[in-house]
């Protein structure tokens, strides 16, 4: 009886010990797995948590990739990253265009029958994410305004 | 049934002998309170109303003596008196701080004769005279001596400049007074200016019926400057002036737009179209495009039209128009990079109106454009061309090549080549040989090209109405004033133009989808429906905009219209040349 209860606490023991050895900071894959499947704001606070977790989300253009078509049911062609990343990166078109607009059109979704679907959605963000880099390239004093009916507060 | 001040000097019971300087003005009907300034009137209850029969019950509990009888009477009187306060501001306001003058404001019959007659002196008699008589002979017996002026035209409203000051002799007793108190429950605050601090004076207005008799003023000054009538169509200019500073928001700014227009019209001053700087108004049109949707519909639609014509050409040639900024192209080149076959090699001819700088804008934008297409992969050669009018274009200029598939795009372009005979025969011939897979058209939905002035005015005044009306949204949910204002300069130059110019100078010839209909199909046009696609994109769009609620995409027959709650204001529609295979 003690020879087990000397076992079992010395084998809960190593477990604890494996326990304390693993630091989520040591298996990046894992975190970047995790925080795969986060949402945007809470993509943005763990950007904040330590220099590691910052250099990951703000680095790996993917994270934001997946945040961008979680909800597509198809995946998008794979020209569409290399379109993406010229124009500004995953991490700006969900910041500019794709937050604004799924979260705009989802606060419709009790009001009006919808029509179209989150694809199309997408779809219409990248077209707006264009419009915008066209736009900031422009130069002068206008920077980037056509994006600027996204911002405002829709009346309730 | 004038009641004499004597007689309510000497039947007034009002008790202790407070001397102020005061000044009521109230209306028997309830009214908001105007938007401009007010007054404040310290009044205190009387309770000895009622000196006789006939006393309106509601008022006298309030202090305010009026026969029953009289009221309607009151009332018209009131609304002289706001319309002369509203003029000679200048003036009652100076006499009133010089003066101290007492009148009985309870006695409200009275005292606004008595105000009346400050304002003008001249006719006190007929003021007494006309108890019953309706406004018209008011104003003829006012403005016997004065040959500028006829306005017996005016239907019901009192308009009339003031020319002399009020005489320094009033007949009015001086009378002390107590300051009344309002009660502000049941009527609207009275208001009284201070005694010595410089004097604002109220305007209280129904605005709602201001905004109608607004409306009126201006399409009795257009009925006036079609019938020539000049000197009518600049009294009536005036009196919309004063009737639009008591409006708010977007009535205020279409009137003043309209007046602006009228007023040009009138002095032939109209800003040649030439004279404009084209980066001035290019700027404009971007700020009218970040603001509201209208444009980023008319790019949406027609994208989705062409890229579906597109949907297996391996080359690609579109002919833009007018190129602006080309704001419409980099949605649809990335449309073509994500094709599932791969993007095709695309062409754009964009075709824009002579720059009076020496920038070549056109070849900036191609520039611009072509740097997008690097970054998409997409195979990218611009051409730009500078011509007068559409007309000018000629198939050969074009450079069409035989494997490539066409699209035409004119947004809110083609309606200007009805100012000259011919010009829209001419470029339509040339659309048709070219046999393009596809001609997408965004036009105004109105008709704004009728040979009657007066018809394209009164259109005009209710389109523009409408746009504004959805300019303004709702409050906060404007980008900036910057480009409110930009938009609104925008569609006022469009009103200037509607309104003021003739012959050659005027270009916004609008006409409807019906009309467009008709002249595409009788030069062998048959139409492209637009799919559900570019429905569910032009719907998404909208429910993206602040105040979205407002706008409706409707479909029409195989086109998209787009409106602002009933009233479509612009129309995208697809063509092809009669017979050719889609």
């Amino acid at each position: 009886m003690q020879n087990e209860r000397r076992r079992r606490t010395k084998s809960g023991s190593e477990e604890k010990e494996k326990r304390h050895k693993f630091f989520i900071n040591d298996n990046i894959d894992i975190l970047t797995e995790i925080l795969k499947r986060l949402d945007g704001p809470s993509l943005g606070v763990s950007s904040c948590v330590c220099r590691l977790w910052c250099t990951l989300t703000h680095n790996n253009d993917s994270l934001w990739e997946h945040l961008c078509f979680r909800h597509l049911s198809t995946p998008p062609p794979p020209s569409v990253r290399a379109m993406v990343a010229a124009l500004g990166g995953y991490k700006r078109l969900y910041m500019v265009c794709v937050r604004p607009v799924l979260s705009r059109l989802g606060e419709s979704e009790g009001v009006r029958n919808r029509v179209w679907t989150r694809d199309d959605e997408v779809q219409l963000s990248l077209s707006l994410f264009c419009i915008d880099s066209y736009e900031s390239s422009n130069g002068s004093d206008n920077s980037a305004s056509s994006l600027m009916f996204l911002c405002n507060s829709l009346n309730v | 049934m004038k009641r004499e001040h004597q007689d309510t000097c000497a039947g007034s019971s009002y008790g202790g002998g407070r001397s102020g300087n005061s000044y009521s003005s109230t209306k028997s009907e309830c009214s908001s309170m105007s938007t401009g300034k007010a007054m404040m009137w310290e009044d205190e209850q009387d309770h000895d109303g009622g000196h006789g029969g006939g006393m309106d019950e509601l008022l006298a509990a309030l202090g305010y003596k009026v026969r029953s009888s009289d009221m309607a009477d009151v009332a018209q009187k009131l609304e002289q008196l706001e319309m002369a306060m509203g003029i000679t501001q200048e003036d009652v306001i100076s006499h009133l701080s010089s003066d101290t003058v007492h009148y009985d404001p309870t006695d409200l019959y009275s005292w606004v004769q008595t105000m009346l007659t400050e304002i003008n002196p001249d006719n006190k008699n007929n003021i007494i005279n006309n108890s019953n008589n309706n406004n018209l002979n008011y104003i003829n017996s006012r403005i016997v001596d004065d040959s500028e002026y006829d306005l017996r035209a005016i239907p019901g409203i009192a308009a009339y400049p003031i020319k002399s000051e009020p005489s320094e002799n009033n007949t009015t007793k001086r009378l002390k007074s107590s300051p009344l108190e309002s009660d502000s429950s049941s009527l609207p605050p009275v208001t009284v200016p201070a005694p010595v601090s410089p004097t604002r004076s109220v305007v209280l207005v129904d605005s709602q019926e201001t905004g109608v008799r607004l409306v009126h003023a201006l399409m009795a000054c257009a009925e006036a400057v079609q019938q020539e009538n000049l000197k009518l169509a600049d009294a009536l200019l005036k009196h919309v002036h004063l009737l639009a500073a008591s409006q708010a928001g977007a009535m205020r700014k279409v009137a003043s737009y309209f007046a602006q227009a009228l007023y040009h019209r009138i002095y032939r001053s109209y800003p040649q179209e030439t004279l404009v700087d084209s980066s001035f108004s290019d700027m404009l049109h971007m700020h009218f495009y970040e603001s509201c949707p209208y444009l980023k519909f008319a790019h949406f639609t027609a994208n989705q039209a062409i890229l579906e014509a597109f949907s297996s050409a391996a080359e690609v040639h579109v002919i833009d128009f007018g190129l602006k900024q080309g704001m419409q192209w980099p949605a649809l080149m990335q449309a073509l990079a994500r094709r599932p076959g791969g993007a095709p090699s695309f062409r754009l001819t964009g075709i824009g109106p002579p720059q009076n700088d020496n920038v070549d804008s056109l070849q900036q934008v191609g520039v611009k454009l072509a740097q997008l297409a690097q970054t998409f992969g997409v195979r990218f050669v611009f051409r730009g061309f500078v011509c007068n009018s559409l007309a000018d274009l000629d198939q050969t200029m074009l450079d069409i090549r035989a494997e490539e598939a066409v699209a035409v795009n004119s947004v809110f372009e083609l309606h200007r080549m009805f100012a000259r005979p011919g010009s829209i025969e001419k470029i339509l011939a040339t659309v048709k040989m070219i046999k393009p897979k596809i001609v997408t058209i965004v036009e105004q939905e109105a008709n704004h090209n009728g040979p009657v002035f007066m018809d394209r005015f009164n259109e005009a005044l209710h389109y523009y109405s409408s746009l504004f009306d959805s300019l303004e949204g709702t409050p906060g949910s404007l980008p900036s004033s910057q480009d409110a204002l930009m938009s609104e300069l925008y569609l006022g130059r469009q009103i200037c133009n509607v309104v003021a110019s003739e012959g050659v100078d005027r270009v916004e010839r609008h006409e409807t989808l019906n009309q467009w209909r008709v002249r595409m199909g009788s030069t062998g046009f048959e139409p492209v429906h637009l799919g559900s696609n570019a429905f569910k994109q032009a719907s998404m769009l909208l429910a993206l905009f602040a105040g979205g609620d407002g706008y409706r995409v409707e479909e029409n027959k195989g086109c998209l219209m787009l409106g602002w709650h009933t009233r479509p204001l612009i129309a995208t529609s697809a063509w092809k040349v009669h017979g050719t295979e889609s």
